[in-house]
């Protein structure tokens, strides 16, 4: 049923107050995979990833009413979700006192210690490749080769520009190509 | 806006092993049941902290719990420190400390007023600086007056007859560098009247009403 129901129908259904809460489940409902695996690249470990999904959400409930649709709804919860992301990060480079570089490795060991990771397959080498990038790269790519997020929208979610993001882009999966092709 | 097929052309043309097949899934795995029931977990958190946040408590817990939230935002290090203190008191510092205040309040404090001096400190200190300024740029434009003019060229302002006046009045004889002595060993009164007959009669008498009566005649 959330599927059906357009942005614009959900939102004018949050904001009457009989029917806020059932809007609001359904917004989860339709967008939660996608966002979760946005997250879940970013970030690797699958708690991790629960918490920050919940704390986007919770901004989502606490943002919504304000809304003023001049984006398309999704671009505004990715938005939410890569900032909460590059968020976590960086507190848990304050915890640990880490470098990025650091902390880099320390999601990649991550991937190695996933109970399934498997090195001579492709996809787990493409996630150990991604995770070589520098954070703003790395979200650049994820968002347009498993999002398929067309770089107008993209620069509405990063703020970047258009030509920026495209050239990022290039340079990202060339990179990760080269890390796979090596290893 | 792109489509699909657009963006696949273009990883196409960059990175063409990463289309391959299954390349791009994504291999972590998912709880069971996870997504069946986030949402109604997340709706579940949402009232217990309404709940907890529209509890009955005084402003001082609720400005304690925002702000230890804040700081947990900001910096959770300096979160777990908040309540760590690290300097000593010395035993019974603080129950030493109230009999001294009741006995300030027998020597009640007077504060007195200070008159304004009339002429205060920054006025004296401007005032000082303006007649140095002052004197500093007289002393400079007096010497560059000075050294610029052309004694020569004020002298043609002044008129012969203050010129004669002045000499006669001080009874100035100039002389040049040798004596009058030998001048008068050079000439004779020949030589003088040889002189003297080249110069117009009418230039002699005019001379001689400048002169001293005692000067006049010439022989």
């Amino acid at each position: 049923m959330a599927e059906q129901t357009t942005d614009t129908e959900l939102l004018a259904l949050f904001r009457e107050p009989a029917t806020k809460e059932k809007a609001f489940t359904d917004i989860i409902k339709k967008y939660q995979e996608r966002l979760y695996w946005h997250i879940r690249r970013m970030l690797v470990d699958h708690e991790d990833s629960n918490d920050t999904m919940q704390n986007v959400f919770i901004r989502v409930w606490n943002a919504l009413a304000g809304f003023r649709e001049d984006a398309q709804l999704y671009t505004w919860l990715y938005r939410i979700a890569t900032n909460e992301c590059l968020t976590f990060i960086e507190q848990q480079k304050k915890r640990a006192s880490v470098s990025f570089n650091e902390l880099e490795s320390g999601l990649s060991n991550k991937i190695r210690a996933d109970k399934d990771f498997d090195a001579n397959k492709l996809e787990w080498k493409l996630q150990l490749a991604i995770q070589q990038l520098p954070e703003k790269q790395r979200v650049v790519f994820m968002l347009r080769y498993y999002d398929e997020m067309p770089y107008e929208e993209m620069s509405r979610v990063l703020e970047t520009s258009a030509g920026a993001l495209k050239a990022s882009y290039h340079h990202a999966a060339k990179k990760i190509e080269d890390f796979i092709l090596n290893h | 806006m792109e489509t699909p097929n657009e963006i696949l052309t273009e990883l196409l043309g960059i990175a063409p092993d990463l289309s391959r097949h299954g390349i791009s899934r994504v291999p972590y795995a998912v709880p069971d049941g996870f997504f069946e029931g986030f949402a109604e977990n997340l709706m579940n958190r949402i009232h217990k902290e309404a709940a907890e946040f529209s509890e009955p408590q005084t402003g001082q817990q609720n400005a304690e719990v925002s702000s230890l939230l804040e700081i947990s935002d900001i910096s959770p290090l300096l979160a777990g420190l908040k309540n760590k203190n690290t300097y000593q008191v010395p035993e019974g510092y603080f129950e030493n400390l109230k009999p001294i205040i009741p006995e300030l309040e027998t020597y009640p404090v007077t504060i007195k007023s200070k008159q304004a001096p009339v002429f205060s400190l920054k006025f004296i200190k401007y005032a000082v600086a303006a007649c140095i300024v002052a004197l500093l740029g007289t002393a400079i434009f007096n010497q560059t007056y000075h050294k610029n003019t052309d004694p020569i060229k004020d002298l043609t302002l002044v008129s012969d007859q203050d010129m004669a006046n002045y000499l006669d009045a001080d009874d100035i004889h100039w002389t040049p560098g040798i004596s009058a002595s030998s001048v008068a060993t050079d000439y004779n009164e020949n030589d003088i009247h040889d002189l003297l007959s080249s110069v117009p009669d009418d230039e002699l008498e005019q001379y001689s009403t400048l002169l001293p009566e005692e000067k006049r005649n010439v022989n």
